[in-house]
């Protein structure tokens, strides 16, 4: 074994306790990295190996009203061709069911699927018990999910009522293929026969239903059929695509999740970078004896230097390997976290190889990276300081160090960029972080200034802490880092949960409607308007007629767009609208250009009155001319008015476009109602049951569980975010308990000193207690702060919510910070008071 | 042979220049035991840092085997004290987390020797600590620490031991042990041994004696008479 290599592991073992958080800081940088890039490449493998089982089909046509004939022939063709083998049609539409039974109470949304013999082409439905194969489901029977079951208190044999026809439940769906991922659903799944769909009355004109046409196609003419199909069929409001399109943008997708998730590991990796900085410079300080010694004995600086560094690799190793540990101890875990996925497809969560590679690679660099610059003082050390303390000559400038230095900075640039996967994130993130330390240390300057008047207070420990805030070579800008990052990002996202929960609440309020009734026909209007005033003992609710409409040309001012093609181009107006007309402007809208319509039915040309957003986006005035395509039936109708939406209040509904009554006299349309249904959930659901029973057809989105849902995701949301900033806060603890560890041998001989001059070990505890409860306050401060600006900035610019302040979390943030800090301080420097005096100043 | 040449040190005090040694000139022959003796603040320890290489002379030339120290960058000084030159400290300066036998290893390993491990054992046992190796500094005596010091001075086999108030710390039955120590290293394996001392006893041992005061040899260096 090599001197150097020797040197190093007799060092670690006489200082790894002082160094035991050295590599926590690293484990836990590497810790976040590898686990959230294992979890990332597990999906992202299992993804690979069953993509086209995610879609059932090699391409899939779809489309939200009956497939036109013109996609319908050009498919018959492509079949003629050869270049189509296979065809199954599916319909996915939302509705209600509920139990035959009369005895069981209750009703559920749920995502119905109609699909055809040859569904799937590829994957496997997965029953709980048996296999599935289509004669399961012919003639009425229905698969549904194991919660619709338990929601509605049913088994396997039990029959419920879909649409007009009662249904056999014959299995239960353990994982579907074709799911589309990340969809949002109002319902759990219920598949039944295509050839059934018809008979239950649902796809009745209005419904929201989802056409899809799923597509077998030998292997190598897939790319050239979808470009084929995609340009034919451009102008048929059907969306084409191949199940290597989705697999290549869900492989993007979860790309760039893999390369931000690693930047959150790298951000708490390189905190724990400056903590493994601040401590090789303490620890170089502490060894300048050792380090005379060893060049009085006649190592040259290069070998002092490769032993300091070999300690240094050793513990960025030990600790990225720990890391690593930890990462398959939390992998372990995730299973049960996101049991949802697995309805879908089967993944293996486990740690993989490219990302403890990576996880060991960048934390062994970051380790190397933030100790050569401190460690380059050894080389500093004379040996003549054996003999006599010299007064160090003045500092020459120090090229290699600064050179060092700069090649440091641009490699931590480069590991940023690396990790991202992105020259311009990394230096983007580099830049933000050097922001952010910059800020951070300005605040706590002007905080630690700001604090300097209480250095002539009347009390002996609090002008001493004052003092030691501002020694010479004192930690708090570190301490101030890393214990203010930590604050900023729990306090931030804290008061930003907290805003936006409070902004469901706002919209759940008492007097809100909390149920939508959708998809009334026009014959049910009185009928359904009795039966719910009967229900709720309330006046019957209004009813909004609500048409289903594309844009599909605009003849404007200052836009001109002449088919379906071009306007679909522009962002946002190309997809479908749901519109209505009336004769009065509602409580939540104001009118901000043009004149509303006088209460009579239009004669002539249509009006219609458009949300601001597209004066703002699209330069769309009054006086343009607009065509719209309202289930194949085109109106052409001129902008009259320009409307502003208060979309917080949404009592009366938000339309984007609100035609002049007149305009869809004769066309197809259904009603929509919002009430505010009894609060009890029994009588909620039997208003549900009985809606249900009378109006098969119309479907009950009950709001306040799909409240409670969103709120669940923001709770979740912001839960994972507080346990990323819970990780920075340990992170800046570790630094706290190094820094103090580190300076502690300083400290001790203040206080033998103190207490030789009469100090009791209470008056010196209550200094330790002032300095860093008056260091953790600060540090609170400045990330309570920039808590303030992150949580305003994201609701008023991401998010469009009105912010409010949250006082009592910046309170008791700064507070607990504040307490935390002083604990941390006092239980680290526990040596500092137990020291009998003698002994410490012999030792010096 | 060592050989001195209008050696002397000048260094700043504040903005004023101070002379801690004026121009010097000596020769030590091998093998020579030497006392360097004065008053505190006379420069002697200033002097024998130069002598080791651990400090530059302002002026002048030290010649060790006819090589002009001088000249020497640090890492070559280095290297040549590994070589040649074992130095004993007044205050021991063990490294502290090494053992008593990893103390005295640390020179050998320098060196690459491969005998280190069996050498380093049979230093332990020629300064009676055969059964301490095992020891941190802080677990042993004074003496105990100077005898560790000692016998890392002798890891290499250096043709030169200095040595700066060996006996400062100690209580002076163990000063005497490690004086007896000293002496018969130099005897036995006839290595040049230059100490400073205030122990006039101790001066009185050596074959010759250097006497500084205010930076200036008060005359050139005498033997001792016996």
């Amino acid at each position: 074994m090599s001197f150097v290599l020797r040197m190093a592991l007799r060092e670690i073992r006489s200082s790894w306790r002082r160094l035991l958080f050295f590599f926590v800081c690293i484990a836990i940088g590497v810790g976040s990295i590898v686990a959230l890039r294992s979890v990332i490449q597990s999906v992202r493998g299992a993804l690979a190996r069953e993509s086209r089982s995610l879609m059932a089909a090699d391409l899939l046509i779809t489309s939200n009203r009956p497939f036109t004939q013109a996609v319908n022939d050009a498919v018959a063709r492509e079949e003629r061709a050869g270049r189509v083998t296979g065809r199954a049609d599916a319909v996915e539409v939302s509705t209600m069911v509920r139990p035959v039974d009369p005895a069981k109470p209750g009703a559920r949304m749920v995502e119905l699927r109609a699909v055809q013999a040859p569904f799937p082409f590829y994957g496997t439905l997965t029953l709980s018990q048996g296999t599935y194969s289509h004669a399961l489901v012919e003639n009425r029977g229905a698969l549904v999910r194991p919660e619709l079951l338990a929601q509605l208190n049913l088994s396997v044999g039990d029959s419920i009522q879909i649409g007009s026809e009662p249904f056999e439940i014959r299995g239960v769906i353990a994982s579907e293929p074709g799911r589309r991922l990340g969809a949002f659903s109002l319902g759990s799944r219920v598949i039944i026969d295509y050839a059934d769909l018809a008979s239950t009355g649902l796809l009745a004109f209005g419904s929201r239903s989802n056409m899809q046409m799923m597509l077998r196609v030998p292997g190598p003419q897939l790319e050239e059929l979808e470009t084929d199909l995609r340009a034919g069929l451009a102008n048929e409001f059907a969306g084409v695509r191949s199940y290597r399109r989705s697999e290549d943008q869900i492989g993007e997708n979860l790309t760039r999740a893999e390369n931000y998730l690693s930047l959150v590991g790298l951000v708490v990796l390189i905190l724990g970078g400056i903590g493994v900085s601040s401590v090789t410079r303490v620890f170089v300080q502490q060894k300048i004896r050792s380090i005379a010694i060893l060049k009085c004995v006649g190592a040259t600086s290069a070998r002092v230097l490769a032993i300091y560094m070999g300690q240094i690799l050793l513990l960025g190793l030990a600790g990225s390997m720990l890391g690593v540990v930890m990462a398959g101890a939390v992998l372990a875990a995730v299973p049960s976290f996101v049991g949802d996925l697995t309805a879908m497809f089967q993944v293996d969560y486990g740690l993989t190889a490219p990302a403890v590679v990576q996880g060991l690679g960048v934390g062994v660099l970051v380790s190397v990276l933030f100790s050569v610059v401190p460690l380059l003082e050894v080389r500093l050390v004379k040996p003549s300081l054996l003999l006599r303390q010299d007064i160090p000559p003045a500092a020459k400038f120090d090229w290699l160090k600064w050179s060092v230095t700069g090649s440091v900075a641009a490699a931590l640039v480069g590991i940023a960029a690396w990790q991202a996967g992105s020259l311009r994130v990394g230096l983007w993130l580099s830049a933000g972080f050097v922001a952010t330390a910059f800020v951070l240390q300005v605040a706590g300057a002007i905080l630690v200034r700001a604090v300097q008047p209480l250095r002539y207070s009347r009390s002996f420990a609090l002008r001493q802490a004052v003092l030691h805030i501002a020694r010479p070579g004192n930690q708090t800008r570190v301490i101030l880092l890393a214990v203010g990052l930590g604050t900023f990002f729990i306090l931030g996202v804290r008061s930003l949960q907290v805003n936006l929960l409070r902004d469901f609440s706002v919209q759940a309020g008492e007097n809100a409607p909390d149920m939508f009734l959708i998809d009334i026909q026009s014959d049910q209007r009185d009928a359904l308007a009795a039966f719910v005033a009967s229900e709720t003992g309330k006046p019957a609710p209004k009813l909004m007629p609500v048409l289903r409409a594309r844009v599909t040309g605009v003849e404007g001012q200052q836009v001109e767009l002449e088919s379906y093609e071009q306007v679909r181009g522009r962002g946002g107006l190309g997809r479908e609208f749901t519109v209505t007309y009336r004769s009065e402007l509602e409580a939540n809208e104001s009118i901000i250009s043009g004149a509303w319509w006088a209460p009579t039915p239009t004669a002539g040309e249509a009006e219609v009155s458009i949300e601001e957003g597209f004066l703002e986006r699209l330069r769309l005035q009054v006086g343009d001319r607009m065509r719209f395509d309202v289930l194949g039936r085109v109106i052409t109708a001129r902008v009259t008015s320009i409307r502003r939406v208060d979309w917080q209040d949404f009592r009366s509904g938000g339309f984007m476009f609100v035609f002049r009554p007149g305009a869809f006299d004769g066309a197809p349309q259904t009603f929509i109602s919002t009430l505010q249904a009894p609060a009890s959930p029994e009588a909620r659901a039997r208003l549900q049951a009985g809606v249900a029973a009378r109006f098969p057809n119309v479907s009950v989105i009950d709001l306040r569980e799909i409240l409670q849902t969103i709120q669940g995701v923001v709770r979740n949301v912001s839960t994972a975010v507080t346990v990323v900033g819970a990780l920075v806060l340990l992170s800046g603890i570790l630094i706290l308990v190094g820094a103090v560890s580190m300076t502690k041998f300083r400290r001790v001989y203040e206080a033998a000193i103190l207490k030789t001059l009469g100090a009791s070990g209470r008056l010196i505890a209550t200094m330790l207690v002032l300095e860093y409860g008056v260091l953790g306050a600060i540090a609170g401060t400045v990330g309570a702060l920039g808590a303030i600006v992150l949580s305003w900035g994201v609701a008023t610019y991401a998010l469009d919510l009105p912010w409010d302040p949250t006082p009592s979390i910046t309170i008791v943030g700064i507070v607990a910070t504040s307490l935390l800090v002083a604990a941390i301080g006092v239980l680290a420097s526990l040596d500092v008071l137990r020291n009998k005096p003698l002994s410490t100043l012999r030792a010096e | 042979m060592i050989e001195l040449r209008g050696v002397s040190k000048v260094v700043m005090s504040g903005d004023q220049p101070l002379t801690i040694l004026h121009p010097l000139n000596f020769t030590i022959a091998s093998g020579d035991c030497v006392a360097i003796v004065g008053p505190s603040g006379s420069g002697k320890s200033t002097l024998l840092g130069l002598l080791a290489g651990l400090d530059a002379p302002t002026a002048g030339t030290i010649a060790i085997d006819g090589v002009d120290i001088t000249r020497l960058s640090e890492d070559e000084l280095a290297r040549l004290r590994g070589e040649k030159i074992g130095f004993v400290f007044q205050s021991f300066h063990l490294v502290p987390s090494l053992t008593a036998l990893e103390n005295i290893l640390v020179p050998m390993e320098i060196a690459g020797r491969r005998d280190a491990a069996a050498r380093g054992k049979q230093l332990l046992a020629e300064v009676g600590l055969a059964d301490r190796g095992h020891h941190y500094p802080s677990q042993l005596s004074g003496g105990e620490q100077q005898r560790v010091a000692i016998a890392r001075a002798l890891a290499n086999d250096p043709p030169i031991i200095l040595a700066d108030e060996p006996t400062g710390n100690l209580d002076s039955q163990t000063g005497r042990v490690i004086l007896d120590l000293l002496i018969g290293v130099h005897k036995t394996r006839r290595s040049t041994l230059i100490l400073v001392t205030h122990d006039r006893e101790l001066a009185d041992m050596t074959d010759y004696r250097l006497t500084l005061r205010d930076g200036r040899a008060v005359e050139p260096a005498v033997e001792v008479a016996r």
